[in-house]
This record gives structure tokens, sequence and C-alpha cells, in this order.
């Protein structure tokens, strides 16, 4: 079986509503086996990207390959592979949520008998169990949410797509939606999931690509997004006694920019984006100093966003 | 059973799970729920108001064997009209309306599919309700008016009862997947039989007979049995109003398998004794059918290409 390099491709996808450019000739690639974070604020494009992707949306411009098939328009063939959860999801309020996903499951082909053994695992795995006879009507935003979760999972896909799968939840809800993307990533599903909460990309996501008004900004590994954007970063040291050698060490290392000192606190800036912390804790040890703490600043994913996000808009000014 | 096996024969799969799909929502929808007590009503009315006045005025209740051939189902053009609007005025619309179109068309369903399987559920309902007040109707006229002829027609009163009512469906469903409104749906589709069977009334009535009525959704032109072929009708029959429109049908198929060789006077005003035209009962049951199979046609495939081509904004 050929195994795919990437699950999802477009080429130069562009939506316009009315003079407003949503999605402006992006170029995405998600590879294959990957938890693939879609990062950016909000009305940055991320939603009118995913329903071009599903097939909700047609693209004025640009191609779209989902699962290696053709993804423009009108496209069963290729939804029976791909398991979507919209941004809120809403659910028909007349039916019970046994009787939706039994619906769901017979459209994706499942015998009677695959979906009597699939149902009640979903209901459990999201958190639902006890409420499958319920009508929707009664179910709670975040019941909702969930079993958007349970549907997009129905009928065992090689794809998923969420779209803001957190919004909406509790915390504790928050924590277990992403315990769920990790979870379905490590049987091998590709995950692709949109957020604008850069906490979630940074705990879930193994690649990721920053949208801001429909252009893609970045798309990489998130380590080395970090690495490539993050520029020279600062290393907080906390020292149980500060002594002057300690200090001079510092300031011969190469990649060492300047130092400032505070209490029992060094602030070390440095030239360079790698990770430098060994030499840096080697050094002060060798002059006598005991390390209580240190910390990176200026590193995170956070820091790139917002940084990506001004540069673009400090070019449009 | 793989996934590449199940393609095969998925489209029957999904359209047998929309229809489900679809038809749990008519059923449990309030608003159908009223209609049809209000339908259940209105035939308990009518076969018990006769009862009621031969009491009041205390004179004995006739034996009518005609009874239940003649009042149908108990429904006319505005009962029509009503359940078209209740089967079908959130079908396309309020899954627009309320989002949960989202999760559908992400399905391996294709929107044909969701389409046919909407209309055919819609078909269903309305099936089951005919049958259901139908029998009724049977039930209570032969138990009140004594044993009834011709039950064996009331297949046709069926049938030009659903072939009515889908006239008024099709363009429910296709001002619904053009607007994305209920609300516009079901007071268009209103507006429309106001328009085809008030307004066009009242102009017929005032000026002349006009043809063209026949064409129009509703009740059409109205016209007076006359002459008698082979057969010969009861003398209520001579002089009866018939109507030329789309939701005369029912009423037409079983007055045709009565007396096939009636025709129908058009006089210049209903009030007028001057002829304008003379056309034949099997004539104008055939426009009538052809009329609302055109009507039924062109607004579902309206209806059809619009959702085809709609997109999912919100």
């Amino acid at each position: 079986m050929l195994i795919l390099k990437f699950v999802i491709k477009t080429e130069n996808l562009t939506k316009k509503y009315d003079d407003l450019v949503a999605v402006n000739k992006l170029d995405l690639e998600v590879e294959t086996k990957t938890v693939h974070g879609f990062l950016g604020p909000n009305g940055a494009g991320k939603t009118t990207t995913i329903k071009m992707l599903v097939g909700l949306l047609k693209p004025d411009e640009g191609t779209i390959r989902v699962l290696d098939r053709d993804a423009v328009g009108d496209k069963p063939e290729m939804r029976l592979h791909l398991g979507y959860m919209a941004e809120l999801p809403k659910f028909p309020k007349h039916l019970t949520g046994w009787e939706l996903l039994d619906i769901y499951g017979k459209m994706f082909g499942m015998t009677k008998q695959q979906r009597q053994e699939q149902l009640p695992r979903l209901f459990e795995i999201v958190g639902l169990k006890g409420r499958e006879k319920d009508a929707l009507g009664k179910y709670s935003k975040g019941m909702q949410q969930r079993l958007g979760i349970a549907q997009a999972l129905l009928n065992a896909p090689e794809l998923i797509i969420l779209d803001e799968p957190s919004l909406g939840l509790d915390p504790v809800g928050m924590v277990e939606v992403r315990e769920l993307v990790k979870h379905v990533a490590k049987e091998g599903v590709t995950v692709f999931l949109s957020s604008h909460l850069l906490f979630e990309v940074q705990q879930v996501c193994t690649h990721a690509t920053i949208i801001h008004e429909g252009i893609a900004l970045t798309s990489d590994k998130l380590e080395n997004i970090s690495k490539k954007f993050a520029g020279p970063t600062k290393l907080l040291v906390e020292v149980s006694k500060l002594k002057k050698s300690i200090v001079e060490s510092v300031k011969a290392l190469p990649f060492v920019s300047w130092v400032a000192e505070k209490d029992n606190i060094l602030t070390i800036k440095m030239k360079t984006s790698d990770d430098v912390r060994s030499q840096v804790s080697q050094v002060i040890t060798k002059a006598g100093g005991v390390i209580v703490s240190m910390k990176v600043e200026g590193q995170s994913l956070e820091d790139v966003f917002v940084k990506l996000v001004k540069n673009k808009e400090g070019n449009r000014k | 059973m793989t996934k590449e096996e199940t393609v095969k024969h998925l489209w029957w799969n999904a359209f047998l799970a929309m229809t489900r799909y679809e038809l749990l929502w008519n059923i449990r929808k309030k608003k159908f729920l009223g209609i049809l007590v209000v339908a259940f009503v209105l035939a308990t009315l009518s076969l018990f108001l006769p009862v009621i006045l031969s009491n009041v005025m205390n004179e004995p209740l006739e034996a009518d064997p005609n009874y239940v051939i003649e009042t149908g189902a108990g429904i006319g053009g505005f009962g029509f009209l009503l359940f078209a609007i209740v089967t079908a005025m959130n079908s396309i619309s309020g899954e627009f309306e309320s989002g949960s179109i989202v999760p559908l068309l992400t399905k391996p369903i294709s929107r044909t599919i969701v389409f046919l399987g909407k209309v055919f559920a819609g078909f269903l309902t309305l099936l089951v309700t005919y049958v259901v007040l139908i029998i009724y109707m049977a039930v209570g006229g032969t138990i009140i008016y004594g044993v009834q002829n011709n039950l064996h027609l009331l297949p046709l009163t069926l049938l030009g009862s659903l072939i009515s009512t889908f006239v008024w469906i099709a363009i429910v469903l296709a001002l619904g997947a053009l607007s994305k409104s209920s609300m516009i749906a079901a007071l268009g589709t209103f507006g429309t039989w106001m328009g085809a069977n008030i307004v066009t009334g009242i102009v017929s009535v005032v000026a002349e007979q006009a043809w063209i009525l026949s064409y129009v959704a509703g009740s059409g032109a109205t016209g007076f049995a006359s002459a008698i072929g082979s057969q010969i009708p009861g003398a209520a029959f001579i002089g009866k109003a018939m109507s030329t429109g789309t939701d005369a049908i029912a009423a037409n198929l079983v007055d045709f398998a009565l007396y096939p060789s009636t025709e129908v006077n058009f006089y210049k005003g209903l009030f007028s004794s001057e002829l304008l035209y003379i056309e034949t009962l099997e004539f104008i049951l055939l426009r009538s059918i052809s009329v609302a199979l055109v009507y039924i046609c062109v607004f579902s495939l309206v209806a059809w290409y619009a959702f085809r081509r709609a997109e999912i904004k919100e």
C-alpha cells in the first residue's frame, strides 16, 4: 500500500467574499501521521480554509487534495475517510444522541453490528455515557462539542479535521480534548486542528501553520518555527550565591551578547536561538556557582506568533 | 467489509439513513403534530355536524351512500397547502438556520441524495397521514351515513391528494433552498396560494372565466358539469361546480372514474349564463395532472439546483 506523504495539500487556494479576500493563495501541506495545528487570530481564514477542505465552500481559485483525492466541491467518496468537527457544532434537536450517530454511521456504510459495537465505545470516550437516549435539544454546548468529537471519530478516519475543538468547553473538558487528540494521534491518525489558543497547539501539535488575514505566514515543525522566528533568547539563571567570577565566565562565552545581574539572578541575552543551557550550566558550576533554577525566555510559540503577526501588519503599513 | 467495498452501495445506505433522519424530524415537529390534530378535528366535525344539526332541528338524519367518496380525505386546497408547508418548510432552510447542515454535508453522502431523502421522507409522511385520514373518514362515514358506494375509488382520492400537495411542497422547497429561510419559504408559498386562489378567483368572477387559471397552481377555473355520456349520474351531479386546477385532481379523478363522458361548461363570469367554451372532464384531468407534474418537476429542480450550489458560510 502506498503511504501518502501529505494528507492535505492545497495550492494557490483563494476564497473571496465580495471584496474581502478570506483566504489568499494558500499553499498548505499536512504530513501523514502528524498533529498539525492551524493557528491564527479570529478572522484569519482558518474556518474558511477548513470549510473548503471538507467541501462546504468552493474555492475561487486553487486546488485541494485531501487523502490524495480532489476535494473541490461535493465529494462523498473523499469524506468516507475523513472525520470533521465544526466550530461549535450544531445537531438536529429532534434526534437523540444515539439516533444521530446511528444515522451518521449508516451513511458511512457501517453495518448494524458495527454501529452497535462502535457507538457505546464512542459515548464512553467522549464522556457522554448515560446520555445517549437524551434528545439533542437537551444537550448543553459542551455536550454538543463532545458529540461533535464522537461523530468525527465514528468512521475510524485516516484524517480528522477539528475546528476549534476546545471552544465552549470548561477547563476540564479542554484538557480531556487535548488528551483525546493525543490518544487519536498515537493510533496513527493524522489530526489537523485549528485553534486560536497557542498553548493548545503547543501542547498537542507536532507541526503548525500560522495564518493571518488569509495568508500563511509560516508552516513547519513546531520546534523549527520557534527556532526560525524566535531570534535570540534570554536565559534567567538563579544561583545560590552570585560571584563576580561567575559573571565573567558567562560573559566570556561566545554566544552571549550581554549579562545583567540583580540579587542572585543572572539575565543572559544570547546571540543564538539554539539551546545552550548545558554550556551555561557547565561554566557556572566550574566557576563555583550552584544553580537554583534556569528559565528560557522569548522562545514560546506565542512570541513567534505575535512577532509574525506584528511584522505582517507592519509591512502593510 | 473494507471501506472501499462499502462505497459501492453507500448511496443506498445513505439514502435510507437520510430518509430516516428526515422522517423522524417530520413526525416529531410540533407544527406537524398540530396540523394533524386540526385535520382530525375538522374531519370529525365534518362527520358529526350533520348529526348534531339533525338533532337540534329534530329531523331524522338521512342515509348518504356517497358521503365518503364525495368528501374524500376531508381536506381541500387549503389543507393541501398547510400540510405542504408544515412538512417541508424546515426541510432544507431549517438545516441552514440551525447549522445542522454542516455535520450532515460532511458525511459521505452527496447533496443529491440528501435532497432525495428529504423529498421521499416528505412523501412517506403525507402518504401515511392521508391514508389514516381517508380510513378515518371511510369508517366514520359508514357508521354515521350507512353503507357507502364506490369505496374502491378511495385510492384515487389518495393519489390526487398527494399530487396536489406535492405541487405546494415543491414550491416550499424551492423557496426554502433559494432563501435559506423557513419563514420566507412558508410565507412565500402562502402568498402564492393566496394569489393563485383568492385574487385570481375574484378576477374570474368579476371579469371573464379565464382559461389561464387552469395553468396556475391551486383551484383553477370553475365550470359546471353538464353533458352526460353513456353513464347516467345522479341528478345531484348535473350542474355540479367543477374546478380545473391542481388542487382539484383528487375530486376530478373520482368523478372521471364514475362519469368518464362528463363535459364541463364554462361561463362568462360565474353569475353569467353566456357560455364561453366546453371541455371534457378527461381533458381537464389530463391537463391538471400535467400542470401539476410540470410544477413539481420545475420547482423541485430549482430546489435541488439551489441546494447543490449552496455554500455553507455560517
